[in-house]
């Protein structure tokens, strides 16, 4: 008879128990709305604001965090929403970086030039790559993808022009073109930022069209996409190759970042790290590989400074997320809860 | 001739003839069903006609168009669309979001990536005639995951028939259902006569009796015999490989 009466109770608390764990957005859509904006600004001014607050050397840390963060998109666009475990990103990177060392080599020295050059070469490598590779799938495509990406790095390697296993130093900056050079310290850190925020919008807006349902529906369920009519391969040759070549395009800003290009950028434990960064953040969400991005290389750089055992508590965040956040840090604040639909 | 006709399908695993020579037509508004004990090769049939699987020998000729050499999506094109025996619907997406990609595949590109789909009202059009056709559009919110099994099975029907299909192959259709759902299902699929032909798989036979113009008998992967209902039933052969067991049950 105790049932009746300790059952209400009960429900209630567990629905006010139940609603601090709705994510942000709903529970302040208006904030959850304007937050990319607030970001955008937050980011625009850090460089105008970093000396008042004796953080100048953070504006490169940043640069190469937002530069990551392209990366990171473009491989959160075709494993998070196209179901393709690609495990040779930097590959790409690799080869976005090479290119705009060979137009250097060859004399060139417009940084547009360059950076083209990098996303329509590493877009040509993803095609061919991606066309043999898609062919497989599950464990086969991720060794496939490996096993091309470690091609590449010992073809770097071997490229004695572009300085082999020592890698290759760009002396002279590439030049931005017009009143841009010189304009101000940072204009480059303002370029980086302009891109990766085209490139996020793009893959989000891009994720809500034809083609990013139909996308989602080749990671949830392929055979059934090829009933209902889809062309399953063309389209998922065409993610690849937009993911290769914006991959690619972070290689050639990470080249004019570091001024310096090598095989390691290639290397595959790159590209494992890349893959860590994005399922730390969420698989196939929205915020996911920027956020990932984020906390892993402020992370690394914050316990740099305390230990040299800096992997150790990395590692065991890692696992706290794979066992509180299985769906990544996006989850905690996107507006859908599940690993469905548009995130 | 024939609206649809697959002519000498030959398919082997290993030393197994799975499918043994089979020739089969389907008529203009026919619903043919195809029956046959459990192993008989029915699946590995609409496998093969689908394009799912690649046969090692025969033809498949819809409408005039040999659809032999197409890849499966290549042959949906043609009209030839498909059901699934073991429910392929996408779990996690409502229902809504299940029509409106199948909708999409026929619509005009996939490839177009900067327009809002939300925006597309043509295609949310499309869908909702979907669901009303086939009695989802109560549940268009729901994850199809989460409706029971029924309501999967509709929804399974409702992605192929957004192929608009000249002929459609439904896998067992009724398999798992409970006498109501059947009901329904059967109904659903009588209405269906008008607009397309249909290759029913089927083992309830209250359900291809009632439905079927022509019934073909598969056995071992070939084609034991082909008739109307009178003659299936009359067929010595028949009745013993298949329905004799049934009667004794």
């Amino acid at each position: 008879m105790s049932h009746p009466v300790s059952d209400p109770p009960r429900l209630s608390v567990s629905a006010a128990g139940g609603r601090p764990r709705q994510p942000l957005a709903v529970r302040f859509p208006g904030f959850a709305r304007r937050l990319p904006w607030l970001v955008l600004a937050s980011l625009a001014l850090f460089p105008l604001l970093a000396p008042a607050l004796g953080l100048e050397y953070y504006v490169g840390f940043v640069r190469r965090l937002l530069i990551v963060a392209i990366a990171a998109s473009s491989l959160n666009f075709i494993l998070g929403y196209g179901g393709m475990a690609a495990l040779g990103h930097a590959g790409f990177i690799g080869v976005g970086a090479y290119a705009v060392v060979a137009l250097v080599e060859a004399g060139f020295s417009s940084a547009w030039l360059a950076w083209g050059a990098a996303l329509a070469v590493a877009g040509v490598f993803a095609a061919l790559i991606g066309a043999v590779s898609l062919r497989t799938r599950g464990v086969y495509f991720i060794m496939i993808t490996l096993a091309f990406a470690q091609m590449l790095y010992y073809l770097a390697v071997s490229l004695r022009t572009y300085g082999g296993d020592d890698g290759y130093g760009l002396y002279t900056p590439l030049r931005l073109g017009a009143w841009l050079d010189g304009a101000h310290p940072d204009v480059f850190y303002w370029v980086v930022l302009a891109i990766a925020a085209l490139v996020f919008a793009g893959f989000s807006r891009v994720a809500h069209s034809r083609y990013g349902h139909a996308l989602r529906g080749i990671r949830d369920n392929e055979t059934r996409m090829v009933a209902l009519g889809y062309p399953v391969y063309r389209l998922k040759l065409a993610g690849f190759v937009a993911a290769g070549a914006v991959a690619g395009l972070a290689g050639g800003l990470l080249a004019s970042h570091n001024a310096f290009v090598s095989p390691s950028m290639m290397h595959w434990t790159q590209s494992a790290l890349l893959l860590v960064m994005v399922m730390l953040g969420g698989l196939g969400r929205r915020w996911g590989a920027p956020l990932g991005v984020a906390l892993w290389l402020t992370l690394e750089e914050v316990l740099k400074m305390h230990t040299d055992y800096w992997h150790w508590p990395l590692g065991m965040l890692l696992l706290l997320v794979v066992f509180h956040a299985p769906q990544g840090l996006a989850a905690l604040f996107e507006r859908r809860g599940g690993q469905e639909g548009v995130r | 001739m024939s609206l649809f006709m697959a002519v000498g399908l030959v398919k082997r695993f290993g030393g197994l003839l799975a499918t043994d020579h089979v020739d089969l037509a389907v008529e203009q508004g026919e619903i043919h069903a195809l029956i046959g004990p459990n192993g008989a090769g029915k699946s590995t049939l609409v496998n093969l006609i689908s394009g799912l699987l690649p046969a090692d020998a025969g033809r498949i000729v819809l409408d005039g168009v040999d659809l032999t050499g197409l890849a499966p999506h290549q042959r949906v094109r043609h009209g030839l669309a498909r059901c699934f025996q073991i429910t392929s619907v996408f779990r996690n997406d409502p229902v809504r979001d299940n029509l409106l990609l199948a909708v999409q595949a026929q619509a005009g590109s996939s490839f177009h990536c900067l327009r809002r789909r939300e925006a597309e009202t043509a295609l949310m059009d499309a869908a909702l005639a979907l669901a009303d056709k086939t009695g989802l559009a109560e549940v268009l919110d729901r994850p199809a995951g989460v409706l029971p099994h029924g309501m999967q099975k509709r929804l399974d029907l409702a992605l192929a028939l957004a192929a608009r299909p000249r002929l459609l192959l439904l896998d067992e259709p009724m398999a798992g259902m409970g006498p109501e759902d059947s009901l329904q299902m059967i109904e659903l699929i009588g209405r269906l006569r008008s607009e397309t032909a249909i290759l029913l798989i089927e083992h309830d036979m209250d359900a291809v009796f009632r439905l079927a113009d022509r019934i073909s008998v598969l056995v071992y992967g070939r084609v034991l015999t082909s008739g109307d209902a009178a003659h299936v039933k009359g067929h010595a052969e028949v009745q013993s490989v298949y329905l004799g067991t049934e009667a004794h049950a």
